[in-house]
């Protein structure tokens, strides 16, 4: 149906004036076609009459040329792109919330169990992943797939930093797709299974039921992509069972740890495949997403502890959502053996979220120093005017952790590091916490020199 | 196409169709204004194909036609000439004349057959309410500024007009903050629309003195606005609105009296000095009589008022200053409720003893 309405709208754009083209025809598509009764999708009524009025008749043959039967043509207003993101309704203390933690709960008396077959683990289901800004997008998109596989979102290109809930969702998206078609064949596979799978079947001399196998799937799943760095074989032999099954319209899901394009030795007709209909990541979750998280969590254990040590614990665990939770359950268990409640522990002191407790002796100068070394500079280089790139990095790192770590105002970090003014500090900063969540190398840098300093 | 009519009534027609067809469009007729001429009948049109303003011209004599010609350069010429001048249109072709006393010009038009139909509301099956220009204006004024201009959350950017135990609401919301007024105690018809902000900016800016009521009808994905001799017919944005009454808290700890003129004061005072953070602000009652507003912004020092209100329970809440001032300006009665609660429950403002308005605003983390 779809190509009948491309081909017609090819023969009309010959047809009328291309600004005629573009403003009436672009985003139309045909909604049904009963016995020649079509309906025709349009952007809102201010069109319905427009086409109507104007161009019927040159929609009407052109659907005719297409050897279609056309008795009627309707038009009806259709919104492309239905929102399904709901507002932030300040998840810490809503309905939605409630509701979730009443499916999180029943989640938890059902079994969990690792389908052999399927390589899915259906603990992980869509209800029991807390939704919240950082994820909203992505999980709005995983929803369409569940709707219509194969479609919008193909192939489903999935990324960001570990333990924020990659592997979850990409098995809940094959859970539901289960559920709501059990004959459909999903399968699940981190991609250092892919590979040895591949290598011992060319052993065996069966290639071809390793090829048989995936071609027939109708989603498949790739966890950990990036970790298929110098596995050129296996990479040829992937990017054949993806094209075989792009051009079938099955689903394909990927996830990694960062853009194709970052990933070394990826093949850059593969990397760009990949991203064909888009990447999303999964960020860090703000403070009032932990919050959400954390609450969700303490309610799903039955667990008592006070807003306030759960407003403590997401405001110093600032690097996933894994050890949010691995906090949270130590802090659990320590108030358990000593029988004090989680807010005693934190204000007695015995308790040490570890991001909150580092030593507070660490001075702007050691950071400085340290950041320069790192980068094989003098701290006078460093915090000179020169613009040359690697100089300006470390310059920028430098104002970003003298900001995050020891809390200095961006007027004294900009005597520190020698820059002019504050603004110049201001736009250091935010460039080097936009880019944390793309560039993998500089997550990498950081951690690497925040080690030097605590270590 | 003929017609006579004075420049003071001609330019401000002109100024108040205009303004949708002078940007950027793909199809280059929608910068063009259309006169239509039909047994003594003049109607201006415009539209930019979300929206289309339709401004009915009182003239003292007319001929039948009709014509398009380029918004901008008409609008502006019209309004450099003499006040009070006589000012006749009348067109031969694609030629439109322009003459009034010793000014005459002669501007290309273009045929009106590339001109887009506009749609129409079949007034039988249209759900229609009538509300005074003023109180519309005013309760559209205080719902507007809760709402969103980010395009991703399409439901966002408009006013939502929703029936709610036979009263008309009208509601927005940007996520951080709500803002609901009542707009009719008693209707008989339901509805249920999100009419977009951008085209109701355009209805509040086509009021104008003399006129006294507006008309609004909506069908299934339009709505129309009746207002003395404009007329406005936008689309409706097709998506759900959230359940908002789910986010207007019922149960807050205090609530407390304030004097606006005196809180806005007060808040923009303490404003001043977060300017550089996030804009955040303290509010912190005190048993028994006091609201303590402060901020603190390290590198310029720190602000503290107070303001002397009853007081039966001690909280404090962090808020957006921005968004605490725009809702405390929004009222038009200087007696104010603020109901909060410590923590991260909304905080509430209503009209002292009178919730027609409503408007609500998320706190901040710490």
């Amino acid at each position: 149906m779809y190509d009948v309405w491309k081909n017609a709208l090819a023969e009309i754009e010959q047809q009328i004036s291309p600004a005629n083209f573009s403003t009436w025809f672009q985003g139309t598509s045909i909604i049904s076609n009963e016995d020649g009764h079509i309906v025709i999708g349009v952007k809102n009524s201010f069109f319905v009459k427009q086409l109507r009025n104007r161009y019927l008749n040159i929609i009407t043959t052109a659907l005719e040329n297409n050897n279609l039967i056309v008795k009627e043509i309707d038009f009806e207003v259709q919104t492309k792109i239905k929102s399904k993101i709901r507002p932030r309704e300040i998840t810490t203390d809503t309905i939605a919330l409630k509701k979730q933690l009443k499916n999180l709960k029943k989640q938890s008396i059902t079994k969990q169990t690792n389908n052999l077959e399927t390589g899915l683990n259906n603990k992980y289901t869509l209800d029991n992943f807390v939704i919240g800004s950082n994820n909203d997008l992505a999980v709005s998109a995983a929803r369409s797939i569940i709707d219509s596989p194969g479609d919008r979102y193909n192939p489903f290109f999935l990324y960001g930093g570990p333990g924020l809930g990659k592997t979850h969702l990409v098995q809940a998206i094959g859970n539901e797709l289960l559920r709501k078609n059990p004959k459909l064949k999903v399968l699940y596979t981190p991609i250092a299974h892919f590979y040895s799978d591949f290598i011992d079947s060319v052993r065996a001399g069966k290639g071809n039921e390793f090829n048989l196998k995936f071609r027939k799937l109708d989603c498949l799943i790739i966890d950990d992509f990036q970790l298929i760095v110098g596995k050129e074989k296996s990479q040829e032999e992937f990017f054949n069972i993806f094209n075989d099954l792009y051009q079938l319209n099955k689903q394909i899901i990927v996830t990694s740890d960062r853009l194709p394009s970052q990933i070394k030795s990826v093949d850059e007709r593969l990397a760009s495949r990949l991203t064909w209909a888009g990447a999303f990541d999964l960020q860090l979750p703000k403070f009032e997403d932990k919050c959400a998280i954390l609450k969700a969590k303490a309610e799903l254990q039955g667990a008592e502890i006070e807003p306030e040590a759960i407003e403590y614990i997401a405001e110093n665990v600032n690097t996933n959502i894994r050890d949010l939770e691995g906090e949270f359950s130590a802090i659990l268990l320590m108030s358990e053996v000593r029988g004090l409640t989680p807010l005693e522990l934190i204000k007695n002191g015995s308790i040490s979220v570890n991001k909150a407790t580092r030593p507070h002796s660490v001075t702007s100068k050691q950071i400085v120093d340290k950041v320069a070394k790192y980068f094989d500079l003098t701290p006078k280089e460093m915090c000179s005017k020169s613009r040359v790139s690697n100089i300006k990095t470390a310059r920028q790192i430098a104002m970003y952790l003298l900001s995050r770590e020891l809390k200095l105002s961006t007027t004294k970090i900009a005597t520190e590091v020698g820059v002019k003014d504050h603004t110049t500090v201001m736009h250091g900063i935010k460039k080097i916490d936009q880019d944390l969540h793309l560039n993998f190398i500089l997550r990498d840098q950081i951690a690497e020199i925040k080690e030097r300093i605590y270590g | 196409m003929k017609i006579k009519v004075t420049q003071d009534k001609l330019s401000k027609a002109l100024a108040n169709v205009s303004r949708i067809a002078i940007g950027k469009v793909t199809l280059p007729i929608l910068n063009n204004i259309l006169i239509r001429v039909d047994n003594k009948k003049v109607s201006l049109v415009t539209t930019n194909l979300d929206m289309a303003i339709i401004d009915f011209l009182p003239v003292s004599s007319s001929e039948n036609g009709v014509i398009t010609v380029p918004a901008k350069l008409l609008t502006e010429f019209i309004s450099n000439l003499p006040k009070g001048e006589v000012i006749e249109i009348s067109s031969k072709d694609t030629k439109v004349t322009i003459k009034a006393g010793k000014y005459s010009s002669i501007i290309n038009g273009t045929l009106a057959d590339d001109f887009p139909d506009l749609p129409e509301i079949d007034n039988k099956k249209a759900v229609t309410y009538k509300i005074g220009i003023d109180e519309f204006k005013n309760s559209i004024s205080q719902v507007i500024v809760a709402a969103s201009n980010d395009l991703t959350r399409p439901a966002l950017t408009g006013v939502y007009f929703d029936t709610n135990n036979s009263s008309l609401f009208a509601v927005s919301t940007d996520g951080y903050r709500l803002a609901k007024k009542e707009l009719i105690n008693k209707v008989e018809s339901e509805v249920k629309a999100i009419v977009p902000a951008s085209s109701l900016h355009e209805v509040l800016r086509s009021i104008s003195d003399d006129m006294e009521e507006v008309e609004i009808s909506f069908n299934d994905d339009l709505v129309r606005f009746r207002l003395g001799e404009v007329e406005i017919i936008s689309k409706l944005i097709d998506a759900s609105y959230p359940n908002y009454q789910a986010l207007i808290p019922k149960d807050n700890d205090v609530s407390i009296d304030l004097n606006q003129e005196e809180a806005i004061r007060t808040t923009k005072l303490a404003a001043l000095f977060a300017r550089s953070v996030d804009g955040s602000i303290i509010c912190e009652t005190k048993t028994p009589d006091t609201l303590s507003i402060r901020s603190i912004a390290n590198e310029f020092g720190e602000n503290d008022s107070e303001i002397k209100t009853k007081v039966d329970k001690d909280c404090v809440t962090r808020l957006n200053s921005r968004f605490f001032i725009a809702a405390l300006s929004a009222f038009d009665t200087p007696n104010i409720t603020m109901e909060f609660s410590s923590g991260v429950k909304p905080i509430v403002l209503h009209g002292k003893k009178d919730d027609k308005y409503i408007h609500i605003i998320m706190p901040l983390s710490k």
